[in-house]
């Protein structure tokens, strides 16, 4: 009787101890682009301005920096001087700047494009799957991700040139 | 009477005392496989959170233990140990139920946009939740992914259910509607839903409900900022068209569109229905909803497997042993000389 009883005890402590120390529940999947920080990228094939398809998946070695905009956000437009900035002094060292217009025609891209003499490449997402698939929480957002194919870093929001090469340059060293 | 057989009167009292408690207690420990059990037979059923599921459960228990109270001083011979197992076994059954029932949370059904990733710890998983396109919406055929830590990945189609550590994972469908939005000149616009996590889903989910017509009705609401509209989208089931007497497409799903100005204004005669795949043009936007359905997770706690799974194997295993028991003990009768089993070797002991 009392092995029977240290027993059913002992059965109960272990089990709502699961319980408690499980935690319970599920969590909300919020936290936006740097939240994914170690997952592998997403990418999907996109059309590119000037021809063909790209996408983030194919620059697998290089550090990409992938910038998600539209050409009806002015903190986008205010930040791609500084982005081009960074292509130009960044390329040659193994960095790949993806500008990945989300839901607007080749029209509205190529005119933004053409305005801001953006030489990097530019991609059309009018479906939207990047700004889902890394969590976007507002535009610009800018997913960083290293040689292996995983996201380093995710940012929302508008970023100088300092803080892009913050973001980049430890991994264009590795 | 002589002592003698006073002692065999006694003994048969005795052991048909310890016949009855032995038939109450496997029957409280059946009744507590059943109830238990019935957690992974229909894991969303809230009846299992409530104290009146607990006190069941709770009773069948004290049913249980009844058996070792009783036999404290005396044993129960061949059917003792087997029994004292099996008896362990629903003891360990019901504490996982009842720590199931009253501790873990009520089922719970996740909603989230397409490409998004849930984390389900009690699982060790992730729910990833699969990117849509208009087709897909329109079949409803899409499987949400869960990967566990260490595991492979299972697929779970609309209506599947899987047991992955101490949860049921059921992908449920849920009305949904894939919008696509230009302007005049038939501009691609890009669609955001400020409200909703998913910053730049072009799928409406509609969480929220209004009351239109005396019919609850769905909604959601969405931005296309080039435009510097706000449209509010309300979902007109199949149902819902025919009562409302839409007479065009009754009987048909159908989205009803508002649009707004930017400052939540609605612009005069910007309201309209569009069945899926049909555009209209409302407030100097041209919307096309495509129409179906996107799954969401149903996530279920159940009992956890492996002290249920110890306790049912015990439980199982004891009342095995002890009806093997009952069962050698019959054949041992004729040559006993009909004696009752109470005074066959290695019974209880009543020495006649």
């Amino acid at each position: 009787m009392l092995l029977f009883c240290t027993g059913a005890l002992v059965a109960v402590i272990a089990i709502a101890g699961t319980y408690f120390t499980g935690g319970g529940g599920v969590p909300g999947s919020g936290g936006g682009p740097a939240a994914l920080v170690g997952a592998p990228a997403a990418s999907y094939p996109l059309t590119r301005l000037g021809g063909g398809t790209d996408s983030v998946g194919s620059h697998r070695g290089h550090v990409v920096l992938v910038n998600l905009w539209a050409s009806w956000c002015a903190p986008c437009r205010s930040e791609t001087p500084a982005l081009e900035k960074l292509y130009e002094q960044d390329r040659t060292r193994g960095l790949v700047v993806l500008g990945i217009d989300q839901g607007e025609s080749v029209n509205a891209a190529a005119g933004f494009a053409r305005d801001e003499r953006l030489q990097y490449p530019i991609l059309v997402d009018q479906d939207q799957r990047y700004g889902r698939a890394y969590a976007a929480i507002g535009l610009p957002t800018t997913v960083i991700v290293d040689r292996s194919g995983h996201i380093a870093r995710g940012i929302d929001g508008e970023l100088s040139l300092a803080e892009m090469h913050e973001a980049v340059d430890p991994l264009l060293r590795s | 009477m002589s002592a003698a057989r006073t002692v065999r009167v006694r003994a048969r009292r005795a052991d048909g005392s310890a016949a009855g408690a032995r038939s109450f207690a496997v029957a409280c420990s059946i009744a507590i496989a059943s109830l238990v059990i019935a957690q992974y037979a229909a894991p969303a059923w809230s009846g299992f959170h409530t104290w009146q599921y607990a006190a069941i459960v709770a009773l069948a228990l004290g049913g249980v233990l009844t058996y070792p109270w009783k036999l404290r001083e005396g044993g129960d011979g061949i059917f003792g140990v087997p029994l004292g197992i099996a008896m362990a076994g629903a003891s360990i059954v019901a504490i996982t139920g009842l720590a199931c029932g009253l501790l873990a949370p009520d089922a719970q059904t996740l909603s989230r946009a397409p490409g998004a990733v849930a984390p389900l710890p009690d699982a060790n998983a992730a729910a990833f939740f699969p990117n849509v396109d208009p087709a897909s919406v329109a079949q409803g055929d899409d499987a949400i992914v869960v990967r566990r830590r260490r595991g492979n990945a299972v697929n779970l189609a609309l209506g599947q259910v899987r047991f992955i550590g101490g949860d049921a994972l059921r992908a449920v469908p849920r009305a949904a509607a894939y919008v696509e939005a230009r302007d005049l000149r038939g501009e691609h616009l890009t669609i955001t839903q400020p409200a909703n996590s998913a910053f730049l889903s072009p799928l409406l989910q509609f969480p929220q409900s209004v009351q239109i017509a005396g019919q609850t009705i769905p909604s959601d609401e969405f931005a296309t900022p080039a435009a510097r509209r706000l449209v509010k989208a309300f979902y007109f089931s199949g149902d819902a068209t025919a009562k409302a007497a839409v007479r065009r497409f009754a009987g048909e799903p159908a989205v009803l569109f508002a649009v707004n100005d930017d400052g939540g204004k609605l612009l005069r005669g910007a309201i309209g229905f569009a069945t899926s795949g049909e555009e209209i043009a409302l407030g100097g936007l041209r919307l096309r909803p495509t129409i179906g359905a996107y799954p969401a997770l149903e996530v279920s706690p159940v009992p956890l497997p492996v002290p249920l799974g110890v306790g049912m194997a015990a439980l199982l295993g004891g009342l095995a042993a002890a009806a093997g028991a009952a069962i050698r003990a019959r054949r041992h009768i004729p040559a006993q000389e009909g004696k009752s089993p109470a005074f066959v070797k290695g019974a209880p002991s009543c020495p006649d």
